[in-house]
């Protein structure tokens, strides 16, 4: 498999703090990667280092097999990216925002009209960046990073800050980038439902350590079934299901509990039924858990998601 | 490779300065000069020689205006980049980092010259205007145009060190409130201490020396701003492409 994006043992310090611990990323070409994390993760730091922004204290990066820290110049060329500050200029249009990078990068005019296309920021262009929306902005900001037809896209929290139908809109566009632009998409979001609608593959860093990484569905495949029980005590019925032998997580819903084997969800939920009603415990409702990016998040961090939004 | 670089940063610095504050700054800072003649002529009321109005202004140019005007124009510069946040998104392309800010280094030395030369032609044209609202205040003689360049050339060269430890300052800081406070504090202390024995070498003082009469002593300070000038301005570029900016 060939490799867009490769990072081994990526690891920096600020002062005392280490702010990302030996993180080996593999991005496969051609895919939509979401990179996950809450905010504070180190999601900025490790793209500042892919893009060799920032300096890593250790390890290594290649862009499509090439270490873009002794071929700067030449690995920078295969990137184009949005970072989360814009960097527009405000007194100039879009479309002069655009030349700008142009001019830099030793492009023909030709260059401009095609990324205007694929944002559908044709009709905006001429005017000052000073009266765009949020959203205009993102669109503009992705097309200053297909301008050189990179082959990797970094897009940092493209979709921050952006309303709903912003949110949809960027979400369709993402998806679709890879085929019609041939480039591989990382874009990091700290939104687990945007990047379980956008990405093929997922990392997740969880305080600057990469906790999971791999294809989405294979990750999700491989967690544990669940079950979700409302039942009446939930102490009684946790220590109850804990003594069948059961791991069990108390959540202001409910019981979450694991099943080791994946095909025994409706024996499972048979057996843990029986025993909670013989002790004398109602039991509201019995559900198999969906297999989510949420769950995997959550498995794979430790954080308590539901806990977090309370 | 690197001279297509150097010429695309150099017009890219150089439309970003479109409606912007930088420039308008650039075009009024010599207009104020203009206007200040324009004012003074009509309250002299009387005829004086146009060397006598280019070289008084030349002074007030120098020691107040030039770098004042340097500590607003690199600052505003540097905060085309700040403000919006575009550091990363420069740094990010596949240019040599040192030509960014070699560009905006070398458009704020040209906008300085320009606004030098600049001042001599606003002092004439309010002379003349002066002229027609009131005959008396006439300016008279001629013009010694190349003698004028010169001097205002003189006044710039020896602002390069300003220029240049302003812009280091001004790009190194996110804030601007380091790069104004170095430029109020040297306008500061040039203007009360120009006539100090050790002055020329203070660099806020270097383009009031390029004035006197004494050659020797002119192009001393004419020396020191432009050699040392262009000195700091390379250390600038060099150690501000090479830094890591978090």
């Amino acid at each position: 498999m060939t490799l867009a994006i490769a990072t081994r043992d990526l690891t920096r310090r600020f002062g005392d703090f280490l702010a990302i611990d030996s993180v080996s990323m593999s991005v496969p070409e051609g895919v939509v990667y979401g990179f996950l994390g809450r905010n504070g993760a180190g999601k900025t730091t490790t793209l500042k280092m892919i893009l060799a922004l920032i300096r890593p204290g250790r390890g290594e990066i290649r862009i499509c097999g090439r270490d873009i820290r002794t071929l700067r110049l030449e690995t920078a060329a295969l990137i184009g990216s949005l970072l989360e500050a814009h960097g527009f200029y405000r007194n100039l249009t879009g479309y002069q925002n655009l030349d700008l990078t142009r001019r830099l990068l030793g492009l023909p005019r030709a260059a401009i009209d095609r990324v205007l296309e694929i944002t559908s920021m044709k009709e905006d262009a001429g005017r000052r960046v000073a009266g765009y929306s949020l959203g205009m902005r993102q669109r503009l900001g992705i097309a200053r990073a297909l301008l050189g037809s990179p082959r990797v896209l970094i897009l940092d929290e493209p979709t921050n800050g952006l309303d709903p139908d912003g949110i949809h809109d960027m979400r369709v566009f993402l998806r679709e980038l890879p085929e019609r632009t041939g480039a591989t998409v990382l874009v990091s979001s700290h939104l687990l439902g945007e990047v379980e609608m956008t990405a093929g593959h997922v990392g997740i860093l969880h305080e600057g350590r990469l906790v999971a990484q791999g294809p989405l569905e294979r990750l999700k495949a491989e967690l544990p079934a669940r079950l979700r029980l409302d039942v009446s005590e939930p102490e009684r019925a946790a220590s109850l299901v804990e003594s069948r032998g059961f791991r069990v997580d108390r959540e202001r819903r409910g019981l979450v509990i694991d099943l080791v084997a994946r095909d025994d969800v409706r024996e499972a939920a048979g057996l843990l039924n029986r025993s909670l009603i013989e002790a004398g415990l109602e039991v509201f409702a019995v559900q198999p858990e969906p297999r989510s990016l949420e769950t995997l998040y959550r498995r794979a961090t430790g954080v308590r998601i539901e806990a977090e939004a309370a | 490779m690197v001279g297509r670089a150097v010429t695309a940063a150099l017009a890219v610095e150089t439309i970003k300065l479109n409606r912007s504050l930088a420039l308008a700054l650039a075009l009024i800072a010599p207009g104020l000069i203009g206007v200040y003649t324009l004012l003074n002529a009509l309250r002299v009321g009387e005829p004086r020689e146009w060397d006598l109005w280019l070289a008084g202004n030349a002074f007030i140019w120098a020691s107040f205006m030039l770098p004042m005007s340097l500590t607003a124009l690199s600052a505003l510069m540097a905060q085309m980049e700040h403000s919006p946040q575009s550091w990363d998104q420069l740094r990010a392309l596949p240019v040599p980092r040192w030509t960014i800010y070699a560009a905006k280094a070398t458009l704020l030395i040209a906008l300085m010259f320009l606004m030098s030369m600049a001042v001599p032609m606003g002092i004439a044209a309010a002379l003349v205007v002066a002229g027609w609202i009131d005959p008396q205040a006439i300016a008279t003689g001629r013009i010694d145009g190349a003698a004028t360049a010169a001097r205002y050339a003189r006044v710039s060269l020896a602002g390069l060190l300003i220029a240049a430890l302003q812009f280091w300052i001004a790009v190194r800081f996110t804030s601007f409130v380091p790069a104004m406070a170095l430029g109020i504090g040297g306008t500061f202390f040039a203007l009360v201490a120009h006539s100090a024995e050790n002055g020329v070498f203070f660099p806020w003082i270097m383009p009031v020396h390029t004035l006197s009469t004494d050659p020797a002593h002119a192009g001393l300070a004419m020396s020191l701003g432009g050699g040392l000038g262009g000195a700091v301005m390379l250390a600038a570029v060099v150690h501000l492409a090479s830094r890591e900016q978090r």
